[in-house]
């Protein structure tokens, strides 16, 4: 942690305490945040810091980041935990590949301080790993195209690997440029550790997303996420930046060779 | 007839059918794909071969229970081929060859009580009581005063397995065996 803070600190980040308790927590179609009882209206704990750091870009940092506890249900198991450690950043000017040398930059600090040197990091695109691992492109039905990453691709990404450019459909809050969706994630022993993205600027393009998204869930009987209009609007006015998420606890799981979660976060 | 599980429900020791095969569940983990659905990754093993494949399935895709029953029975005697074993409750006797048994059979004495698991009214399984007691065979000569060194010898038990017991114990005394790990555990008094 005090490896990850000052190696921000140097390169000019601000970090940002974003309010754990939101009243819109998520855009993704299959993300399930935690609500609170007792608050009214409705409230849930934060699912990622990402919704307060648009606006805090928005309002004209450059470089931001923060790191702390975020809160997913449904979600448990030897790497998953329903509250976890989340480090994000932004960084104005540049895209995903801005973030992606960041990225390899900070591991390569967050290893040294646990005496342990970062192997070379492989760059792979999605299409790449698919051919690579499991035989072939990915199927065209895209639940049988995540089974498979499941079952044959993902256990096989041993080496720090930087898999990038997914399909528009898994865009999320990323930029699409020629069909493909300027996002990556990053892995390690078979663990999905990050995810990053080039920004998405287009507030009209993520409110048509965040609509297609509950559309899904409420055919799927899930409750739709509120939309945040503060956010979309922050999404309009912030310039062209870089952003990343990144699991803390599994990547301390990582470089300490811990096999559950549990085991990385005090008392857990 | 006709149960089916959730992934929810999976857990080790679940025995399920897949393409009409019986499995046992000897691993699970929930697996959310960045930004995907969620999916729990499962190792099987067969009950019969004991080829062990990897399935993955997606949250709402379930899996049909294999109609599988874990009888109480007894040891009876070697035939040479099969072991033969008497059922508890029908009194019936039944034959089980010694490759569905995953090693266990070197722990059977006579009138052990076990379970052993049927599925389509075939033995596929054995399952032994997590301890039992035996007389050792053969050892080496005890050596006196050395009681809790941690040092071993090998022992060959009546039922004919071997396991590594302290340096104190003696030749023709009983000892409880765990049979998970097939480890001593300690000296029984008679």
């Amino acid at each position: 942690m005090r490896a990850i803070r000052e190696r921000l600190w140097e390169q000019g980040f601000i970090e940002i305490e974003a309010p754990a308790l939101v009243m819109s927590a998520a855009l993704e179609e299959h993300l399930e945040a935690l609500p609170v009882g007792g608050a009214s209206p409705q409230r849930w704990l934060h699912t990622s810091p990402e919704f307060a750091l648009k606006r805090v870009l928005a309002a004209g940092l450059p470089r931001i980041f923060s790191i702390g506890p975020c809160f997913r249900s449904e979600e448990q198991g030897p790497h998953h935990a329903s509250e976890f450690t989340m480090l994000e950043w932004y960084r104005v000017g540049c895209d995903y590949r801005g973030i992606m040398d960041d990225l390899v930059a900070l591991l390569g600090v967050t290893a040294a301080s646990v005496g342990r040197a970062l192997p070379e990091v492989e760059h792979l695109t999605v299409d790449e790993a698919y051919r690579r691992h499991s035989g072939g492109p990915a199927d065209s039905d895209p639940v049988e195209a995540a089974r498979t990453w499941v079952n044959d691709v993902e256990l096989k990404l041993t080496a720090p690997t930087i898999v990038r450019d997914y399909p528009a459909s898994e865009a999320a809050f990323s930029q699409v440029r020629g069909g493909i969706a300027e996002r990556f994630e990053l892995y390690w022993e078979g663990v999905e550790l990050a995810n990053a993205f080039t920004e998405l600027l287009d507030p009209a393009e993520l409110e048509a997303r965040w609509a297609k998204n509950n559309l899904a869930r409420v055919a799927d009987r899930r409750p739709p996420h509120p939309v945040d209009h503060r956010l979309i609007e922050a999404v309009g006015r912030h310039p062209r930046c870089g952003g990343i998420a990144v699991g803390v606890d599994r990547l301390v799981m990582v470089l300490l060779g811990i096999d559950d979660i549990r085991d990385a976060r005090v008392g857990g | 007839m006709g149960t089916n599980y959730q992934t929810s429900d999976f857990r080790n020791g679940l025995k399920v059918l897949v393409d009409g095969n019986p499995y046992v569940m000897t691993y699970f983990q929930f697996v959310k794909p960045g930004k995907g659905t969620a999916f729990t990754r499962t190792k099987l093993k067969h009950l019969i071969s004991g080829n062990v494949i990897d399935r993955t399935f997606r949250t709402g895709e379930t899996l049909e229970a294999a109609d599988c029953e874990d009888r109480n029975m007894q040891y009876l005697y070697h035939d040479g081929e099969q072991y033969q074993f008497m059922d508890l409750e029908t009194f019936e006797q039944l034959g089980m060859a010694p490759d569905l048994m995953d090693g266990g059979e070197e722990f059977l004495t006579e009138e052990l009580q076990v379970m052993i698991t049927m599925f389509n009214s075939r033995p596929v399984g054995l399952l032994l009581p997590n301890f039992v007691e035996d007389s050792i065979d053969y050892c080496e000569p005890g050596v006196r005063g050395n009681t809790a060194q941690g040092a071993t010898k090998p022992a060959t038990l009546t039922c004919g397995a071997t396991v590594q017991v302290p340096l104190f114990i003696e030749q023709g005394e009983r000892i409880r065996v765990d049979t998970r790990t097939k480890s001593y555990v300690n000296r029984v008094k008679e």
